[in-house]
């Protein structure tokens, strides 16, 4: 998955990434990920769990947005099962500047 | 012979549900990303990580799906399971494909979640979401599915043409930002 990150952003089009294998991610050189210690096949967590999987979503684009260079592995430590999920402020993402800037 | 055979097709199911039991637990998974990193001979850490900022809005950028989960459409022809090698190919998934419709064929991680659920693995549900909430602009009509193990000469394949590929077509479909996810 690395190297397709890699692949796309080589060509021009930025990229966000999660990762469950993080020594992986990290040796491969990932432009932007975000890592989560979780069972493989989950991702963005729980199957149903909208509040949790869209939470992973949220990081993963304010890192998309704050990024100022490449190689960031974000590591934001949700435990799994053992964190409250609540749906994100969206509207957060907007202030960052990066997401206004034309 | 049948008998015989069928047991043989029986153990390796066996075996390969205990392997891919194992890799459900988070600190394997973390050791055996240390190990792939060390057996690894593609990983070059001198090379420079291509990086392009992200430009803005995000409320009008075009978002598209990236998976190596091994998902498909059920009359797309399945990741190759019998190389052990992987498969380096990709299957176009639509935009507005139903997620209740999609399949997964990767016999290397438990799916079975992902099965019932798959935007854990594939979060399209929550994109089209959020384009109707006006958080980002849209979703990309069209979006790509690997399958996350590859090794040896696939791995070149993937690197030289089919990763590249998959690139060229986010960029004709004017894609501004793309959203990869593993299995």
């Amino acid at each position: 998955m690395g190297l397709i990150a890699r692949a796309i952003e080589a060509i021009g089009i930025p990229t966000v990434a999660l990762s469950i294998a993080r020594d992986l991610t990290a040796a491969v050189g990932v432009p932007r990920a975000v890592f989560l210690r979780w069972p493989m096949g989950h991702p963005l967590g729980e199957p149903h769990r909208p509040a949790q999987q869209r939470t992973v979503i949220f990081l993963a684009l304010r890192l998309l947005l704050e990024a100022d260079g490449p190689g960031i592995l974000l590591e934001p430590g949700l435990r799994w099962r053992r964190e409250t999920y609540q749906e994100p402020d969206w509207g957060l993402l907007a202030q960052i500047p990066g997401s206004r800037s034309p | 012979m049948h008998l015989l055979s069928r047991g043989r097709a029986r153990a390796r199911e066996l075996w390969e549900r205990a392997v891919t039991g194992l890799y459900s637990m988070p600190w394997v998974m973390q050791l055996w990303a240390r190990w792939a990193v060390q057996r690894s001979q593609r990983l070059d850490a001198s090379a420079a990580i291509p990086f392009v900022p992200f430009s803005g809005p995000l409320a009008q950028a075009r978002a598209a799906l990236v998976t190596t989960a091994g998902i498909h459409l059920p009359h797309q022809p399945p990741f190759d399971m019998d190389d052990p090698e992987g498969d380096a190919s990709y299957r176009e998934i639509p935009g507005d494909v139903d997620l209740r419709t999609v399949v997964i064929t990767h016999k290397y991680y438990d799916h079975r979640d992902a099965d019932a659920d798959p935007n854990i693995v594939f979060p399209l549900d929550h994109f089209r979401d959020l384009a109707r909430q006006g958080v980002i602009g849209a979703v990309n009509h069209r979006h790509f599915s690997f399958m996350g193990h590859i090794e040896g000469p696939h791995l070149e394949r993937l690197i030289q043409e089919t990763g590249p590929e998959v690139a060229a077509k986010l960029r004709a479909d004017r894609v501004d930002f793309a959203f990869l996810t593993p299995a």
